[in-house]
């Protein structure tokens, strides 16, 4: 009976590859797409069996690039912080605070965004309405940091105490030992950090989607409105009816982010496997 | 120094996020607000069946996700050894995990929706939740009987206590407390997940029946769908004022269930690890 309820777990991974692989390429052998329309081209027609995903694939990367690019570095400086130079007190109010900002749902961050960040940037940045990619990525970029933060820390402090003391004994200043010893050391541990963030950014949906503008165009800035893959899905699967090529090209997008996710997790064996 | 500024920066950043959720909605906060069920036309509606929906869906979850991630988690850490098997569920645990949620809410609406023919409803949802949460705190069981000393095993075990007795008179108290602070946390994120139940339980209230209609078989929104909904579709006029009082109700829901975590395992750890 225990060994049934640890099974559940595959077969319920089974079920979802297998029903989402199906759905997921009925775009390609019911509909006749070429997968390379699909991944390729920016026109974004499903009536007219032109169903390009280009531009939600674009908004995507683009997203997840801008959230990784902020929330990364800024994510790995404060476990380096945590685990290396915080006084306990300080550490001991933060951890919590970071489990909080974990427990914060994403629609509440989407609001926050859009009653916040929103307005800012149109009156501040001369945006049109405000909504786009700058926005969507400071949002997804606060997301993913409590992530990094605990992630890393957890790597850093896994550094074995020897080996800072050591540093420290050879007459290496503090930096130096963070920069030279721990943060190389520690590696592997942070690059799944990054992966993880990465994976949190990329499969967001509502925080983006309320901020993002939901145009199917490819953007002209960073503050004009754009889609993702995950916002397309949310954004027109009530109105998609079944088995129609609208349907059947959000469940491609689907698909393709099932194999994006399993890609990462992948990565991630590969990060662990390596020796620092 | 730099990382100094980072790091309370994190902290500043926590308040701010707070304090201007509670600035907003706290003038939307009433108790016909929290009462009432919502309108779709008009302004002056209410919450009520949302909230209810809310803890319908997680109690369901937690029905279905305890057992199995208990059992499941008992099983990996006690008794199955290193092998293909384990190793496969350690990896499909780790992808589900991944999977974004959204994607996972299509799988549900093709299963429960669609396949089973069930239309929008609170058990879709609470399955396609358990799904999502399964790994999690399945994991989260591992940890906490990891931490349990492997003395106190060989110790029961050498007084004659048989392997199941063991774990059930020995193991799980000791692990108690941070099974208990694992799965609020889990109720946490529960409450807090929309993009899985958008199409699987729906974004209206009980149509036709009650709106706090007992059957699993509801359609059931809840708060965190009714937040995204008001911004995104809905059609009221005071729907910034809806939203502003949504995200308060959901934010203070969420931080209830994460404090009496911390509370519930340091009060539970104490009486378990003292007698």
């Amino acid at each position: 009976m225990l060994f049934a309820a640890s099974a559940v777990v595959i077969v319920a991974m089974v079920a979802i590859v297998g029903y989402l692989a199906v759905e997921g390429t009925r775009l390609f052998f019911a509909d006749h797409v070429s997968p390379f329309t699909f991944l390729f081209s920016t026109d974004f027609s499903p009536d007219l069996r032109r169903p390009g995903a280009a531009v939600f694939i674009v908004g995507s990367l683009a997203i997840t690039l801008f959230a990784v690019g902020i929330g990364g570095p800024f994510g790995v400086a404060v476990g380096v912080f945590l685990s290396q130079l915080a006084p306990k007190r300080l550490a001991e109010v933060m951890r919590p605070a970071i489990e909080i900002l974990v427990g914060i749902p994403s629609v509440v961050y989407g609001w926050l965004g859009l009653t916040l960040l929103v307005p800012f940037v149109r009156t501040h940045l001369g945006s049109l309405t405000g909504f786009g990619l700058l926005t969507a990525g400071v949002v997804l970029a606060v997301m993913i940091l409590p992530t990094v933060i605990s992630l890393s820390e957890d790597a850093l402090r896994s550094v074995p105490v020897a080996m800072r003391e050591g540093s420290l004994a050879l007459g290496a200043t503090r930096w130096q030992t963070i920069y030279r010893v721990i943060l190389p050391s520690a590696r592997s541990g942070i690059t799944v950090a990054i992966i993880l963030g990465i994976a949190r950014a990329i499969g967001e949906t509502l925080a983006v989607q309320m901020v993002i503008g939901n145009a199917a165009i490819l953007p002209k800035g960073l503050a004009s409105p754009t889609a993702s893959l995950t916002t397309e899905i949310i954004t027109d699967m009530a109105s998609a009816p079944t088995g129609s090529v609208l349907y059947h090209s959000l469940f491609a997008m689907a698909f393709l982010l099932l194999l994006v996710a399993m890609g990462l997790i992948l990565a991630v064996r590969v990060a662990v496997r390596r020796p620092a | 120094m730099l990382l100094w500024t980072a790091a309370i920066g994190v902290l500043v950043l926590l308040a701010f996020f707070i304090g201007y959720i509670v600035y907003l909605g706290a003038g939307a906060i009433s108790w016909h607000f929290l009462t009432a069920p919502p309108n779709e036309a008009k302004a002056g509606g209410g919450i009520g069946p949302e909230i209810y929906n809310s803890f319908y869906i997680l109690i369901l979850t937690l029905v279905f996700t305890t057992p199995i991630a208990l059992a499941g988690g008992i099983f990996l850490q006690e008794y199955a050894r290193p092998g293909p098997f384990t190793t496969a569920v350690q990896f499909c645990a780790e992808s589900l995990s991944t999977i974004p949620s959204i994607v996972l809410g299509l799988f549900g609406m093709i299963l429960f929706v669609n396949v089973l023919g069930w239309k929008f409803t609170a058990l879709g949802g609470a399955l396609t939740l358990t799904i999502l949460n399964l790994p999690a705190l399945m994991r989260m069981t591992q940890e906490a009987l990891t931490v349990v000393p492997e003395s106190y095993r060989e110790a029961s075990m050498a007084l004659g206590a048989t392997k199941w007795q063991t774990i059930r008179r020995v193991v799980l108290p000791s692990a108690i407390a941070s099974l208990t602070t694992g799965i609020v946390l889990i109720s946490g994120r529960i409450l807090g997940e929309t993009a899985a139940l958008i199409f699987t339980a729906g974004t209206s209230v009980s149509v036709g029946r009650s709106a706090y209609d007992l059957s699993p078989f509801h359609t059931a929104e809840t708060l965190s769908v009714h937040l995204w909904y008001t911004h995104s579709e809905s059609l009221i006029p005071d729907a910034a004022k809806v939203g502003n009082g949504s995200a308060l109700v959901l934010l203070a829901m969420v931080l209830i269930f994460n404090l009496s975590a911390r509370f519930i395992g340091r009060a539970l750890s104490k009486r378990f690890t003292a007698a």
